[in-house]
């Protein structure tokens, strides 16, 4: 139970995906590239040998995290696009607590802490305008991304920044960074806090009350009042909780993601972990188990791309293009019942199943 | 223009059903027929057809099966737009205008002129013109969300007759504007006498005596037969309305106690579209008592059931449960106060159809131990629980926690609503329609249940239109009408002539 | 302080208008269609991409042509999967914004040099100059264009329907009027109104073209239609208070004396700060058509 049992929705993301890739076939070829060794060196430098598939987790760390925020405010029934200034505001906190020279145990914990903290509270302005004035949180999260990004900047530029080297802040103390899992790779354990935190989304939803209530929210808010649940009390848990992921992600890249451990002005290394993870929960069905496998593959196209770019000389750009259909065509909720020959398919398996 | 006399629509064996949410035919093999230049009354409950046989006259419904002919030509009807073309125009029951536009700019839009034309001077003008014909006055450059209700449906009138139809169809054109009606008598009198065909479909007796030259009667989807005017009466109407058999009395024993559970005071409330849907209702329910309101849907019942479970504001009054005030407070308080609440809209409210049969049987009762512990849910013991109801009350699922309530039929959802708001022995039932789309067995079953949890002490707030269930089930009767209660009648003594009269003319017999 | 100076800044936010009041007025007339286009911000940057390159082969007046026809084609990919998919308009509006991010960047890197584009100076637009800064024609434009749209929407009948549609979708059809091929239109000549916005920042006011060109205008526009209430002469009116936030923090960024007291960092965050509080404050009298962002289905 909770888990995307119907065929429906895995075959919706493979034709998604499927068209996906079609779409990113067709630019490739219009711009004088070969398609096919352009996928080939994609997918070899996603899971071809160690080091890739390594690189490939350490990119989906973060994006598991932002995924979750997304997919809790979307099984709440509502659209949190925060996660990108939630995280910029988790990183550089979790940076800040380096400042004070703490044991090492402490100062994990509390760069953690801090790190959550602060995506969390970045979070309540829009719960609390969407509660009190139904602010549509679209717009408030966006300009909210907006604000954080250049109180960043800020941040960045004058109060954490590397004495030695101006463009960058200070790095995260060494004691309170997380250690690799693969040397020679960017793979940390972090990808554990990750696994760990879809884990806790997953049962969160599908094994307490409060994750019943958000559920049933998003599904159908007045049956949801007139079972006694309280909207406003739903709104601010998915945006707090949202918060809390997002800020994780920030504190677990910059805290496990070598050589620097810090962020460079500009944030060239975070920015768009908000919106790809929008993007992860989207393929991954909005279930953390989804999600982890779609992280793990957007993870590898990312990581393939620089392959894609090196052997084929395409840009690995082109990854988000081939994303961007992906997404577009799984807005449409009844996809498989748009290509009818697929529907004879779809007829197929639910006449085994029904007979087995 | 058409002979007078002769018949300009027709229906024969129309019949329509929809598969999958109701369990019987909604129109069942239905002939009519309207003359040019008469007044066609169809008289019948809620429920009867009345609404979607229009719907289907006028093309907005598609038929199931039989034929539709105009002027005695066959036709398939695929849209209002063919209707219109035919020369049938309807004025809906639930107003086809858009709110924030004026008058004047509801009736252009339907217009075949040119896009970039700015039509509306020549609209106003022609308003203005019809109006004074039919004395139905109405000011073109009035926004409707500004009009009165009564006014409103005047707009939506103007908005038919200004394609000049030849067939008219209205569907409860009094139920807002009973003060004016001797108006539109007048108007559709003269519209008669040109030679347009009127159908006009009303719950109110006395209205199709007075407006009517022949008068058809539908029950239950099936039609009665058809009467003229002049040759029929009140009472014959009431039986062939209401049908003719003995009530059922149910064993009881008569109502011990004398504490008050629900007490109802002077409750003001307003409905969807901001007109007043409570105008003062007073009332209140003893312990193992069982007040059934009887009557047609839309004179307040459920309004007054949303604003008890707190599913809608009341703007004055009082809802005091056990002795303690709680007006306007969320539903989970009124949940904890022992409220249980079978709602009317069983799909949209009662049960959350994506989630599965478990999730929606233990819906209210997940936030409590057993079912959850501490925070998290006991599956366990919500499996058992739900086995359990849906054994006791015969509902057909095909598994409790993978597929969506959504694909089982309406009469099963009602089971697993039933079984999950009464288990508990509520000390406060509010029913409104329950028995609605369930099979002969099962109402049995219900009607058992309900007695059952009068005897153990329950207070029963019952809404139905089954008049044979109420007077069965109730102690006490209420008559409402237009948000107020205009009759309340002992479970005993009254007989359903008297009750169905109430109904039908909001007055008693005198 | 002299009046040259604030000539300067009244036309420095006269060009940073014109984009956000090109969008806000296009979304305008496709959210009183009833669709909620979120996707503006990728239609802006992508157009801006194609509209730069139009204009490198034909021309400043091809390069606007190309922009608002990316747009149109945008708009009806999208209102296509919207209205007869009954697709879910605010994820199909960030699957544009994902594409046209990526593609642009893929563009960018494909033309030489990477992140950033540089529109050759014959290929921009004319401007008019004045002796206290350049008058580009299309300020004109974003200035009667939303009269135009207002004098559409609320004094002909193809106004009344698109508004119809967007509030009570049942009595427009029973009214005869095609729900889904009228949303589509007006969507898609709402996200033309944004193409020719991102063509004006590459080829006219900035140009250039970066992946960041868009800077969150498309958002900021989404946020003036609510300021607007569905009337293109406010949007008119937002779009300047907009710009000329915008712009503020531009000049504000060249006065080291400023900037001794507030960081730049502190008036770039202005334009969206004060989104936000405007949002807020005016949310709670915006009254939108009833039946937006909800796909149509005839019982």
């Amino acid at each position: 139970m909770g888990f995307p049992a119907s065929i429906d929705e895995l075959t919706k993301t493979i034709i998604g995906g499927v068209i996906g890739f079609a779409v990113g076939a067709l630019i490739i070829m219009l711009y004088g590239y070969d398609p096919i060794s352009a996928y080939q060196a994609l997918f070899n430098g996603a899971f071809g040998d160690l080091y890739s598939f390594s690189e490939s987790l350490a990119n989906a760390t973060p994006l598991i995290l932002t995924a979750l925020t997304f997919a809790i405010g979307f099984r709440g029934g509502m659209f949190n696009i925060g996660a990108e200034g939630q995280l910029y505001l988790g990183a550089l906190a979790a940076v800040a607590v380096s400042f004070f020279h703490l044991p090492s145990a402490m100062g994990f914990a509390l760069s953690l802490i801090c790190a959550v903290v602060a995506g969390a509270i970045w979070s309540l302005p829009v719960a609390i305008l969407k509660a009190t004035r139904g602010v549509h949180e679209v717009i408030s999260t966006i300009m909210l991304n907006w604000i954080s990004q250049f109180l960043c900047f800020y941040l960045i530029a004058r109060i954490l920044v590397d004495p030695q080297r101006a463009e960058k802040t200070i790095s995260v103390a060494e004691w309170t960074r997380i250690p690799l899992l693969v040397p020679g790779t960017s793979l940390s354990y972090g990808i554990f806090i990750s696994l760990f935190a879809a884990i806790m989304v997953y049962l969160l939803l599908w094994r307490t009350v409060i994750g019943f209530d958000i559920r049933a929210t998003g599904h159908n808010p007045l049956a949801a009042t007139y079972a006694g649940i309280e909207k406003w009390k739903i709104i601010l848990f998915v945006f707090i909780t949202g918060g809390l992921t997002a800020g994780l992600a920030g504190a677990v890249h910059v805290m496990g993601r070598p050589p620097v451990y810090a962020i460079y002005g500009g944030m060239p290394s975070i920015k768009g972990l908000g919106f790809e993870g929008l993007a992860v929960a989207m393929v991954g069905r909005n279930h953390p188990i989804g999600i982890i496998f779609a992280a793990i593959f957007f993870g590898g196209l990312l990581a393939g791309g620089r392959m894609m770019q090196l052997f084929a000389h395409v840009p690995l750009e082109m990854v988000r293009v081939v994303v961007g259909i992906v997404v577009l065509f799984l807005a449409i909720p009844e996809l498989v019942k748009v290509f009818s020959f697929l529907r004879k398919i779809r007829t197929l398996f639910i006449f085994r199943s029904k007979r087995s | 223009m058409q002979g007078k006399g002769n018949i300009i629509l027709a229906g024969k064996g129309l019949c329509k059903g929809f598969p999958g949410v109701w369990e019987h035919l909604i129109l069942d093999h239905i002939d009519i027929d309207i003359k040019a230049g008469e007044i066609h009354a169809m008289l019948g409950e809620n429920g009867a057809g009345k609404t979607v046989i229009a719907n289907c006259l006028s093309g907005f419904y598609s038929l199931s099966e039989g034929q539709i002919y105009v002027k005695g030509k066959p036709v398939t009807l695929k849209s209002p737009r063919d209707g219109i073309r035919h020369g049938i125009g309807m004025v809906h029951q639930e107003l086809a205008l858009v709110k924030p536009f004026t008058v004047a700019q509801n009736i252009a839009l339907g217009l075949p002129s040119s896009d970039l034309s700015f039509p509306l001077p020549e609209v106003e003008n022609r308003v203005r013109e019809l109006s004074e014909n039919y004395r139905l006055y109405i000011d073109p450059l009035a926004r409707v969300e500004d009009l009165s209700a009564g006014e409103q449906q005047r707009a939506e009138i103007i908005k038919v007759l200004y394609h000049d139809p030849e067939i008219l169809i209205l569907d409860e054109p009094t139920s807002l504007i009973s003060a004016d009606a001797e108006y539109l008598f007048e108007a559709l009198d003269n519209m008669a006498k040109l030679g347009c065909g009127i159908l006009f479909i009303t719950h109110k007796i006395e209205e199709a005596l007075e407006v009517g030259d022949r008068v058809t009667i539908l029950r239950l989807g099936k039609s009665m037969g058809t009467r003229e005017t002049a040759k029929t009466d009140k009472t014959e109407l009431v039986k062939l309305m209401f049908g003719e058999h003995t009530p059922v009395h149910l064993e009881r024993k008569p109502v011990k106690s004398t504490e008050i559970v629900l007490d109802v005071r002077n409750l003001e409330a307003l409905a969807e579209d901001e007109e007043p849907a409570l105008q003062g209702v007073s009332f209140s329910i003893r312990e193992g008592e069982i007040l059934g309101f009887a009557g047609i849907s839309g004179n307040g019942q459920s309004e007054l059931a949303e604003v008890i479970t707190g599913m809608r504001r009341a703007t004055k009054g009082q809802v005091i449960i056990h002795g303690k005030d709680y007006t306007n407070y969320a539903p989970r308080e009124i949940i904890r106060a022992g409220v249980a609440h079978i709602p009317e809209k069983r799909r949209a409210m009662g049960v959350i159809e994506p989630m599965t049969t478990a999730e929606n049987v233990v819906l209210k009762d997940i936030r409590v131990p057993p079912f959850s512990k501490g925070s998290f849910l006991n599956k366990s013991h919500i499996t058992r629980h739900t086995k359990e109801i849906v054994s006791r009350f015969g509902a057909l699922v095909s598994d409790l926690w993978k597929s969506q309530t959504r694909i089982l039929s309406g009469g099963n959802i009602q089971r697993l609503i039933l079984g999950r708001e009464t288990w508990r022995m509520p000390g406060c039932l509010v029913a409104v329609y329950p028995t609605q789309g369930l099979d002969v067995k099962a109402i049995d079953h219900t009607w058992e249940l309900f007695m059952r949890l009068r005897e153990e002490g329950s207070s029963i707030l019952l809404v139905s239109e089954d008049l044979d269930e109420v007077m069965a089930l109730s102690d006490r009767i209420a008559v409402m009408s237009k948000g107020r209660i205009v009759g309340m009648f002992e479970g005993g003594e009254a007989t359903r002539e008297e009750i169905g009269f109430m109904i039908a003319t909001g007055t008693s017999k005198a | 302080m002299n009046l040259a100076y604030f000539w300067g800044i009244f036309l420095g936010s006269l060009h940073a208008m014109v984009p956000i009041t090109l969008t806000a007025t296009g979304e305008v007339i496709g959210e009183s269609a009833g669709l909620f286009n979120i996707g503006l911000e990728g239609i802006i940057l992508l157009s801006a991409m194609t509209g730069a390159l139009g204009a490198e082969a034909g021309g400043p007046a091809v390069g606007l042509l190309v922009g608002l026809g990316t747009g149109l084609v945008m708009g009806l990919v999208f209102g296509w999967v919207c209205t007869y998919f009954k697709g879910i308009q605010l994820i199909a509006g960030v699957g544009i914004n994902l594409f046209a991010a990526g593609l642009v960047t893929f563009w960018l890197i494909h033309l030489g040099v990477p992140g950033h584009h540089a529109v050759a100076a014959e290929s921009q637009m004319v401007n008019i100059s004045t002796p206290y800064g350049d008058f580009s024609p299309m300020i004109f434009v974003a200035i009667t264009l939303p009269v135009l749209i207002y004098i559409l929407l609320f004094r002909t009948k193809l106004g009344l329907k698109i508004r119809a549609v967007g509030e009570n979708p049942q009595a427009a059809d029973v009214a005869g009027i095609k729900i889904h091929l009228l949303r589509l239109l007006s969507t898609a000549a709402g996200a033309s109104l944004a193409g020719l916005a991102g063509a004006y920042i590459s080829i006219d006011w900035l140009g250039s073209v970066t992946k960041e060109i868009s800077a969150g205008r498309g958002f900021i526009a989404l946020a003036t239609v609510v300021f607007s209430g569905l009337n293109p002469l406010l949007a008119l009116l937002g779009g300047f208070i907009f710009g000329f936030f915008e712009n503020l923090a531009v000049w504000v960024a060249t006065m080291p004396a400023v900037q001794k007291i507030i960081p730049w960092q502190f008036v770039a965050m202005a334009p969206y700060a004060v989104t936000l509080l405007v949002v807020t404050g005016v949310i709670g009298r915006a009254r939108f058509p009833a039946a937006m962002g909800i796909p149509y289905e005839r019982e």
